[in-house]
């Protein structure tokens, strides 16, 4: 039971990291229809920075804040300079763009701060000794920090999007950008706060979850990170917050109890495990649990 | 073919002056030099048959599409403005097709409509206008604008062009695709809009005769240029075209 309940810890926290990230695709694809999958390694530059930050005497929390901002003028900007000058001709010329941003990142992390693995300090006590008996299980005080983090920031987007002009603007934007036009949005200014918002939710993800990885901070560390939060976006229903959420969390929780019970699919399988679960999303429910359908009368 | 000139126009403030608007997609030509003028709170009709550039020359006025030729609203050149400057300037569209945000509520499609206001109190009373004008947008504010049959939606892209207070509201087909009975209900409001509330119209219509019901001028366009104008009495005056456009 008690070994049950740890894996289930180790998933939930995990699941918050991939919900994070997830949120961070969702808000880049309600406000520009497009998801961005350059978004882990431009979390992973901001981390790196972070990192760096701390190397040189600036405490953890403030390098932070220091990579959320650098996070939202990189989103920022490789809206306007890079995404939005393709944009109007294809979607795939959008996703290529984002494949070559995904590259071009994390080769520049490599180039500056060269592919040794460096150890990530937590935002949380994580000595061996930090955790609470639960049920006889073992819950550390940097999940739980992860947790409180992560029920933040949904709080945070689920207000914005819900409860403010910027969020309703961004809503309008992504359903119907030539009315939003029409109505008087400035929609490319709207996009581009899309993409910055996404780069905070995504430096923050990524300053969570490298003390976590087993890898640490290093070139390799956000991929798998974004392959599962992609499929948690997608469980979840691309457009929907609450969907990353529960996506992110269902993934996390799915991927420990799975490693831990059926042996051969521990290692690197997991990962594999997370694209049958993305094809298996697209092929039964490509709206996702929580996702809206198109819903037209004409 | 006897055609009436546009110097039956009723003397009024000149509200938007059009010279010369040439526009196109791609290589195709479609406006060849479209020339009119509407005057302060007046009613204008656009006649013309498919393919005439009546929906281009409404995309180029609000902004959607590059085009040369001068537009002149209340004495400012509107050439070269992004669309939600020209919303800011008070010329709004409402889009053929409709346009709402489906995945949006009624309110909220509302208050997106509003997006370059600032005046809280002006925005919730001008919430409250509308809902009273069109009923059915009160009856169904917190459903989401897709769940809305098609004369609702109509309604509702009105209500959201008019949110931003324009002092030119621009209608691309508003009847398309909705039943005979909504429709009038809809040219009713329109009307009502333009007298009560001194919004002028440019409305672009298939259904001449309804269109003619509630226009003071009209332009008829024949393959992207103005051919004639006149008062609309003018125009159910003159057979040709009553027998081209209005089928009697």
């Amino acid at each position: 039971m008690d070994i049950f309940l740890e894996r289930l810890f180790d998933g939930l926290t995990n699941g918050a990291v991939y919900a994070i990230m997830a949120l961070a695709l969702v808000v880049v694809f309600r406000s520009t229809g497009t998801i961005n999958f350059a978004q882990g390694e431009m979390a992973l530059f901001t981390t790196y920075i972070a990192w760096w930050l701390t190397t040189i005497g600036v405490p953890l929390w403030a390098g932070t804040v220091a990579a959320a901002g650098v996070g939202f003028l990189l989103g920022a900007v490789v809206e306007r300079t890079l995404i939005r000058p393709v944009r109007r001709r294809s979607d795939m010329a959008t996703l290529i763009v984002a494949l070559g941003l995904f590259t071009a990142f994390n080769a520049l992390a490599g180039l500056l701060w060269n592919s040794e693995t460096k150890p990530m300090p937590s935002l949380f006590p994580s000595g061996l000794k930090d955790y609470l008996s639960v049920g006889g299980a073992r819950l550390y005080i940097d999940a739980l920090g992860v947790w409180l983090v992560v029920i933040a920031l949904i709080g945070a987007v689920f207000l914005l999007f819900n409860r403010t002009r910027l969020g309703l603007h961004m809503r309008a934007v992504a359903g119907n950008p030539e009315s939003a036009a029409l109505s008087g949005v400035r929609t490319g200014r709207i996009l581009m706060l899309g993409w910055g918002l996404a780069g905070i939710v995504g430096s923050l993800a990524g300053v969570l979850v490298t003390p976590l990885s087993p890898q640490q901070l290093s070139l390799q560390t956000m991929f798998p990170i974004l392959i599962y939060a992609s499929a948690a976006a997608l469980f979840g229903g691309l457009d929907s917050p609450m969907g990353a959420v529960v996506g992110g969390l269902v993934i996390g929780v799915l991927e420990a109890l799975i490693t831990g019970y059926v042996e051969f699919i521990g290692g690197t399988l997991p990962q594999t495990a997370a694209l049958v679960v993305i094809v298996l999303i697209l092929l039964l429910r490509p709206t996702g649990l929580f996702g809206t359908r198109q819903m037209e009368r004409l | 073919m006897t055609l009436p000139t546009a110097e039956t126009r009723p003397t009024v403030e000149t509200l938007l002056t059009v010279e010369g608007l040439a526009a196109g997609y791609g290589q195709a030509r479609v406006l060849h030099g479209v020339d009119l003028e509407i005057g302060k709170g007046e009613a204008v009709v656009v006649l013309g048959a498919n393919g005439a550039g009546k929906t281009t020359t409404m995309r180029a006025l609000a902004g959607l599409l590059p085009y040369t030729g001068r537009v002149g609203f209340e004495g400012q050149a509107l050439g070269g403005l992004r669309p939600d400057a020209i919303v800011s300037r008070g010329v709004s569209l409402v889009p053929q097709g409709r346009g709402t945000f489906s995945h949006l509520t009624v309110l909220e499609n509302l208050h997106v409509g509003a997006a370059m206001r600032r005046d809280k109190d002006g925005i919730r009373e001008d919430v409250e206008r509308w809902c009273s004008v069109f009923p059915v947008l009160a009856e169904r504010s917190r459903q989401a604008a897709g769940t809305l049959s098609g004369g609702e939606q109509q309604m509702l892209a009105v209500a959201r062009a008019l949110m931003s207070r324009p002092r030119l509201l621009l209608c691309d087909e508003p009847s398309l695709g909705l039943a005979p009975r909504v429709v009038a209900g809809l040219f009713e409001v329109l009307a009502r809009v333009n007298r009560e509330e001194g919004v002028a119209l440019l409305i672009v219509e298939q259904n001449a005769e309804l269109a003619l019901s509630i226009a003071h001028r009209v332009y008829l366009l024949e393959v992207g240029r103005v051919v004639a104008s006149g008062t609309a009495d003018d125009f159910r005056g003159d057979e040709t075209i009553r027998r081209a456009y209005l089928g009697y």
